[in-house]
This record gives structure tokens, C-alpha cells and sequence, in this order.
């Protein structure tokens, strides 16, 4: 018995690590959609809806209008939206990355939402 | 709300989706059976001093390596370079931390990517210690000897430092201002070279150096091992399983204990403090710590982080009475503690690996544009990298979360299978060693658990 112990530890290790593997993997979502995403900031300080989302590979359009002139900045694909009160700004990328990226309003730091990519 | 601005893991952002449910739920399930099939399969082992002998293998074309000063030389030079960048950047660059090296340099490839890789190969930071690189530099052409002897402070002073580190990347939220990190770095130069010349160079980095005493403890998990003669020659170099080296017998006391207990409830202070529950908490208190202003939220996460590491500490001890007690066989709670504090290393530093993953994968990359305009100054020192943008390539969400659970589960053998070991050597019978053992397991299964919680728990701003 002493001398499969490990073997079967690392066995069930590995089991367990392909299990794993097959769940995550497999459960991919497929993306590869068009997606338009309207937000709304206002004064600056909050943005509606405050959590877009899309699948990866999506084409993404995301639409802005502020109430503001300023830069909404989009962190993880560092895409910036220079806004002029009233005015719409657009941007349309391939959701590439996968992952929560925050979305601020750049001059103050300010915390608007996530754009989530799952 | 909550002051914004105030960055995750000390400055920058992370970008990983939280584990989902089903996930969790695998991984934890999966914890829970490995755990129960190592108990099966090593019940009944050796007892004694057998019980935490390791295997290892000679490499002797390391030796002459090992034995070379060139390594510490290339790594002593490495080292200091990269102080001076971090004090220089810091000081002189721009005030934005994501567009300045010395927070890069301090945050992802000191502090996150320096102890995976040393957990992973070797004790990096003795070769890479800047401190120990100039006074021994200094010490070629001058001589330096102690002028006071270091009380009998233990690792008390390094215990200090390391929670004032971890208060400054957590609590404080300043760790993104780059002229603090670099005055911090000066001032920490300063008193370190100063206490290497008056009490001994050996004596201060073993006692009050907190990134000495953490690598030495993290360099212990890792494969590599270097055998001393009794004038400190190195006359072997071997391999071994990682973790493994966290068996071997040193120095116990409630001060290497805490530190231990440090490494794991500052990581996962920094993992809750990014969860909607803390979110909620602090909201709650909002009415009390508002009203001081700024130093109100620094107050409200010191003392969580103090809470915290209390709360692992109790937690830690009442099970090790348990384990002693099941182990049937009066020990010294110090010296029982100590030993088993080594075992929880493992979740420690698969922790870290799986928390900071997808940060030192993709966030490292930030550095690399800085390098064409480090002070932001206008230079071009390097155009060719001015236009780079990080690779998310290693850091898709799957390939995250599989890395994450690979990496927690694998800690968590390690650390059940020392823990296990430990006992053998504690405890006269097998039967009274796998007894003590179930208490240890239960634990170790709650800190496991706990570290996955927070991987699958979504990130909030604003800290």
C-alpha cells in the first residue's frame, strides 16, 4: 500500500485538475454577437446602467452621452470616450478580454461602473 | 459612498472575473474529498524523527554555481538598480501611479511576483537584497564591524515592519502616491543600512529585516536546498519536493508564529476588502468614521485588518490545543504552534499565486511603455516600446480560474501532507498522529475554503 500512495494522491489531483479543466473550458461562452451598449453620465459622478456586459468576441459598441465635457475611460482595452455635453461618442472593439474593467471618469478618478466581459 | 479612488492591492486594478458558483462549488467539493483520501492513504504512517524525513537529490553541477559570487553580484546589482529606480521614479516621476515605474517595480515585481518566483525556485531576495548588496559592497573596502549587540528581540521588529507594510499597501490608501513609496523606500534603506553597521549585518536581516525574514520563510517551501559546512561554506546543493522544506526544525516563539499568521490575513484582508461585503460593512460605520475625515477609512481598515489577524490567530490556537490534546502526549504549546504555523505556508503562497495571478500576468505589462519615458519627462529613450499595450493572452477568465484552482488545491495537499508529517513526528503512535491530525484538517479545510470564497466573490470599487 505504502508504495502507491503518492500515485494515488497525484491521480486524483490530476482527475480533480482535468475535471476542473473540462467544466471551465467547456462552459465558454460563445460570444461573437454585434452588441450596442447606450450609457447615460451624469454630472460626472454616475453613469446608467452602471454594469454593461457583453461576451467575449462580441463586437462592441458602446455609446456615450454626457451631461459634461470630459473623458469616460474605459481601463482593461484603455479606450477613452471624450465627451461633449450632449453629444454622442462611440467606440466599436472586439470584446478580446475577458474580465470585470472598470469605467471612470478620468479627470477626478471617478468610480462610474463595470464593463464586465465574461 | 465610499472614497473612491482609493486602489485595489495598493495601486492598480484587477481585472478578474470572480469565480462562478459552480466552480466554487467543484473546488471546494474537490478539497473536501482529496483531503479525506490523504487521510485514508497516510494513516498509519512513521512516527518520530522518521516521520519528517525527506527525499532530495544531490545536483552537484549547482555547487559551483552556488558557490560562485557572480550570482549575487548579477542579483545584488539587479537589486540596487531597481531600489534606485523606485527612488528616483518615485520621487522625481509623474504622480500618476499607473504611469510610474516605482510603483510598478514595488507593487507587481517586488511585492507579488518576487515571492511566487522565490516560492516556486528559490530564495530570490538573497540574491537580490539591495541592502545586503551595498553593505557588503561597502564592507570590501572598509571595515565594519557591530557596535551594539541586538537585544533579545526575536523577529519581533520584523513582525512591526511587515504589518506596517502590509498597513501601507491595505489600509492607508496612499500606496498609490509614487513620492511616498520612494521616500518610504529611502527612509526604509536608510534604517536598514544603519542597523546592519551598528548591530550586524547578519543579526539585523534575520531579526528586523520583515522581507529577509518573509523570503527565508517562503525560500523554505521551495525545491532548492543549499547544505552549509560549519564555516558557512555551501558544500551541497540539492532538489527536493516543493514544501517540503517547511518540515525542518528551527527557532519557535509567538513572534514567527504572528508572522505566519501576517502572510495569511493580509492576503486575505486584501481579498475581502475588494468583496460587496465588505462594501456593506463599512457603509454601516459610515456615521462613525466619516466624521474624522481621512484618517476615519485608514482607522476603519487597520483595525479590520488587526480584527482579522486576531481572529486567525485565536482560530489557529484553540485548534492546535485540539490537535495536542487528540494527540494525546503533553507538549509545549510554543514550540507545537510554531511547527504547525510552517504547515498553513503552502495556502499562504498558493493564495498569493491565485489572488495575484492575472495582476502580475497583465498589470506587469504596464511597466513596459514606462521604459520609454520613465520620469515622464518627454524622453524617448526606447520609442519602439512606447506603444505597447498589455496581452491579456495568460489571462482570460478560464485560463485564471483554472490556474486559481490548480494552484489552491495543489497548496492545500502540499499543506495537509506536511501537517500530517509534522504530527508523526509529535506524537508517539500513528493511531494518536492521525487523531491529532482530523482537528488540523478541518482548519486547514476552513482557510482553503475561505481563500476560494474570496476568489468567487465579485470585486467592488473603491476598496
Amino acid at each position: 500500500m505504502n508504495r502507491y500512495r503518492v500515485p494515488i494522491v497525484v491521480a486524483v489531483v490530476l482527475v480533480f485538475v482535468a475535471a476542473g479543466g473540462i467544466l471551465i473550458f467547456a462552459n465558454q461562452n460563445a460570444g461573437g454577437k454585434d452588441v450596442t451598449i447606450n450609457l447615460t453620465v451624469t454630472g460626472a459622478t454616475s453613469m446608467s446602467p452602471d454594469d454593461p456586459s457583453a461576451h467575449h468576441n462580441d463586437t462592441v459598441t458602446i455609446n456615450v452621452t454626457s451631461d459634461t465635457d470630459g473623458d469616460v475611460h474605459l481601463h482593461g482595452y484603455d479606450l477613452h470616450f471624450e465627451t461633449k455635453a450632449g453629444q454622442v461618442v462611440s467606440h466599436t472593439f472586439k470584446a478580446v478580454n475577458t474580465g470585470r474593467f472598470e469605467i471612470e471618469w478620468e479627470s477626478t478618478s471617478r468610480h462610474l461602473g463595470w464593463f464586465t466581459v465574461s | 459612498m465610499l472614497a473612491t479612488g482609493i486602489l485595489l492591492h495598493g495601486f492598480g486594478q484587477r481585472y478578474d472575473l470572480p469565480a462562478s458558483l459552480f466552480l466554487y462549488l467543484f473546488a471546494a467539493g474537490g478539497v473536501v474529498v482529496i483531503s479525506f483520501v490523504l487521510v485514508v492513504l497516510f494513516a498509519g504512517d512513521q512516527v518520530g524523527a522518521k516521520a519528517i524525513q525527506y527525499p532530495r537529490r544531490a545536483v552537484p553541477s549547482l555547487l559551483p554555481i552556488a558557490r560562485s559570487p557572480w550570482p549575487r553580484i548579477v542579483g545584488g546589482l539587479i537589486g540596487v538598480l531597481g531600489l534606485l529606480a523606485i527612488v528616483v521614479t518615485g520621487l522625481f516621476g509623474l504622480p500618476d501611479a499607473t504611469k510610474n515605474p516605482a510603483e510598478y517595480l514595488t507593487w507587481i515585481y517586488f511585492w507579488a511576483a518576487t515571492v511566487i518566483l522565490s516560492g516556486l525556485v528559490g530564495n530570490l531576495w538573497y540574491l537580490l537584497n539591495p541592502w545586503a548588496a551595498i553593505y557588503d559592497a561597502i564592507t570590501r573596502f572598509v571595515r565594519l564591524g557591530p557596535v551594539w549587540k541586538l537585544p533579545n528581540v526575536g523577529i519581533w521588529p520584523a513582525v512591526v515592519t511587515y504589518f506596517l507594510f502590509a498597513c501601507l499597501e491595505l489600509t492607508t490608501g496612499m500606496a498609490n502616491r509614487p513620492w511616498l513609496v520612494g521616500t518610504l523606500a529611502l527612509a526604509y534603506s536608510a534604517v536598514t543600512l544603519a542597523g546592519m553597521i551598528y548591530f550586524g549585518r547578519d543579526e539585523w536581516l534575520e531579526h528586523c529585516e520583515a522581507f529577509t525574514v518573509l523570503f527565508g520563510i517562503v525560500g523554505r517551501f521551495s525545491p532548492v536546498e543549499a547544505e552549509r559546512d560549519e564555516h558557512g561554506r555551501i558544500n551541497a546543493v540539492y532538489l527536493r519536493p516543493w514544501g517540503v522544506g517547511l518540515l525542518q526544525p528551527g527557532p519557535t516563539g509567538w513572534d514567527r508564529v504572528l508572522f505566519v499568521i501576517l502572510m495569511l490575513s493580509t492576503l486575505a484582508f486584501d481579498g475581502i476588502e475588494a468583496t460587496a461585503a465588505w462594501q456593506d460593512f463599512t457603509v454601516t460605520l459610515e456615521p462613525t468614521w466619516l466624521p474624522m475625515g481621512a484618517w476615519g477609512f485608514f482607522i476603519v481598515k487597520t483595525t479590520g485588518l488587526v480584527l482579522l489577524t486576531g481572529a486567525f490567530l485565536l482560530i489557529f490556537i484553540a485548534f492546535m490545543e485540539m490537535v495536542i490534546y487528540f494527540g494525546n502526549r503533553p507538549l509545549d504549546l510554543k514550540a507545537t504552534v510554531t511547527a504547525f504555523a510552517l504547515t498553513l505556508v503552502p495556502i499562504a503562497l498558493v493564495y498569493n499565486a491565485a489572488h495575484n495571478y492575472s495582476y502580475v500576468m497583465v498589470q506587469s505589462q504596464g511597466l513596459i511603455p514606462l521604459l520609454d519615458d520613465p520620469l515622464g519627462k518627454g524622453w524617448h529613450l526606447l520609442p519602439a516600446v512606447a506603444a505597447y499595450r498589455p496581452s491579456f493572452a495568460l489571462a482570460q477568465a478560464s485560463t485564471v480560474w483554472f490556474a486559481q484552482i490548480v494552484l489552491i488545491v495543489v497548496g492545500h495537499v502540499i499543506a495537509v501532507y506536511l501537517s500530517h508529517l509534522k504530527a508523526g513526528e509529535k506524537f508517539r503512535s500513528a493511531q494518536r498522529a492521525l487523531l491529532s491530525q482530523y482537528p488540523m484538517l478541518v482548519l486547514m479545510v476552513m482557510y482553503t475554503m475561505t481563500s476560494l470564497w474570496i476568489l468567487a466573490q465579485p470585486i467592488t470599487a473603491g476598496g
